[in-house]
């Protein structure tokens, strides 16, 4: 599996894909097509959980702002997470600002949405 | 037969169990879709109270800031009283029975105090002299409009564009013989043509250091006089038509003796 690096612009967030475990998000996420966007890093997840030997997954998500579709998107990834547990342990840490509501409440959601999934808020 | 049965009821078990997995699942993705869009919209309703608050922040706090700006020559030449805020109302009210749209009229009044800002760079002798002006001093005094106007002209600030046009221009005559520009007509600005007429009906009816404040009559028969010389002719004609709502304006912010 490679690497994927991408860069942040102004409505998409920067993405680093690590075969060795580790997933990063990190900043905006607006864009006008979400799916289109996240396209080649569900499939990279998807390999990487059900092709790869890993057996562990650390996930960092730090997301400053959102749009509905996007959010879509990260409940479809943290899907795959849980239907692959038994052979990969997911430990997700959803990084937020201490007064971005928004982002706090979606973490939220998403613990209670899955609650077989290792999910750490962290407010700073 | 038996076993074909079976098979059957199996085949249809399997069936079921298939349909169920799938409809739970559907009701799951339902589910979150009508959560993720209460989400959004809950999201949306507070992005935009924010960028209405914003917006309406910046607009007063343009607004302030061009009225405190517009008020430093008041303080500097005492007499000055509270013409900035009559010729503000007078322009508003000309510009409304001009025809102008809400938006402009507000902008007009809120750009028009700063119409004599290039008098920050006249000198307190001539600003505040008492006799008539020397050729030389009222060629300096002249330069405010061009002081004004450079000072304001290179924000992309709409307010503060409107004002740069106010002071550039409300020295400028209908007729061409007016100041920096000599420029005619409908040549000048629609703004400028509103705030040189409040300007001059307001100054002709105060005390200023050098002048007695002059009588209704005599202000008249000078505005009618300039009909279409100082003044745009329209502007007149609006002006005597709305004389009520000048006056009362003139009433509501009388200078205190």
């Amino acid at each position: 599996m490679e690497q994927i690096e991408i860069e942040a612009t102004k409505y998409t967030p920067k993405i680093f894909l690590n075969p060795d475990g580790i997933i990063s998000i990190e900043g905006k996420s607006y864009p006008e097509n979400s799916f289109e966007f996240y396209q080649p890093i569900v499939e990279w997840i998807d390999n990487f959980l059900n092709k790869s030997s890993r057996d562990s997954l650390s996930v960092n998500m730090k997301i400053i702002y959102f749009n509905s579709s996007s959010s879509k998107v990260f409940f479809d990834i943290f899907d795959m997470f849980e239907e692959s547990r038994d052979r990969c342990k997911t430990t997700i840490h959803w990084i937020f600002d201490t007064d971005n509501e928004n982002v706090a409440e979606a973490g939220e959601d998403l613990k209670e949405d899955f609650p077989t999934l290792d999910i750490r808020l962290s407010a700073i | 037969m038996k076993s074909y049965e079976n098979k059957l009821i199996s085949q249809i078990e399997h069936l079921k169990d298939e349909f169920d997995s799938t409809t739970t699942k559907l009701i799951k993705e339902l589910k979150r879709q009508d959560k993720i869009m209460a989400r959004s919209d809950k999201r949306q309703q507070l992005e935009y109270d924010e960028l209405i608050k914003l917006k309406t922040e910046l607009e007063e706090t343009q607004k302030e800031i061009v009225w405190i700006v517009g008020t430093i020559g008041e303080y500097r030449n005492k007499e000055m009283g509270n013409h900035v805020k009559r010729v503000a109302s007078y322009s508003y009210c000309l510009a409304k029975h001009y025809g102008l749209s809400n938006r402009e009229c507000e902008l007009i009044k809120y750009a028009s105090p700063m119409h004599d800002i290039g008098k920050v760079a006249i000198p307190d002798s001539i600003l505040n002299k008492a006799g008539s002006f020397t050729q030389d001093e009222r060629d300096i005094m002249e330069r405010h409009s061009q002081i004004g106007y450079d000072l304001l002209k290179n924000s992309d600030r709409e307010l503060i564009k409107i004002a740069s046009i106010i002071a550039y221009e409300h020295h400028e005559k209908y007729n061409g013989k007016g100041y920096p520009r000599g420029i005619s007509g409908e040549d000048i600005h629609i703004y400028g043509r509103i705030v040189a007429l409040a300007d001059v009906f307001d100054a002709l009816g105060s005390n200023r250091i050098y002048k007695k404040a002059w009588s209704d009559d005599k202000i008249f028969t000078l505005l009618k006089e300039e009909r279409g010389e100082h003044f745009d002719p329209k502007l007149i004609d609006i002006f005597f038509e709305n004389l009520d709502e000048i006056l009362a304006i003139r009433d509501s912010m009388e200078d205190i003796v």
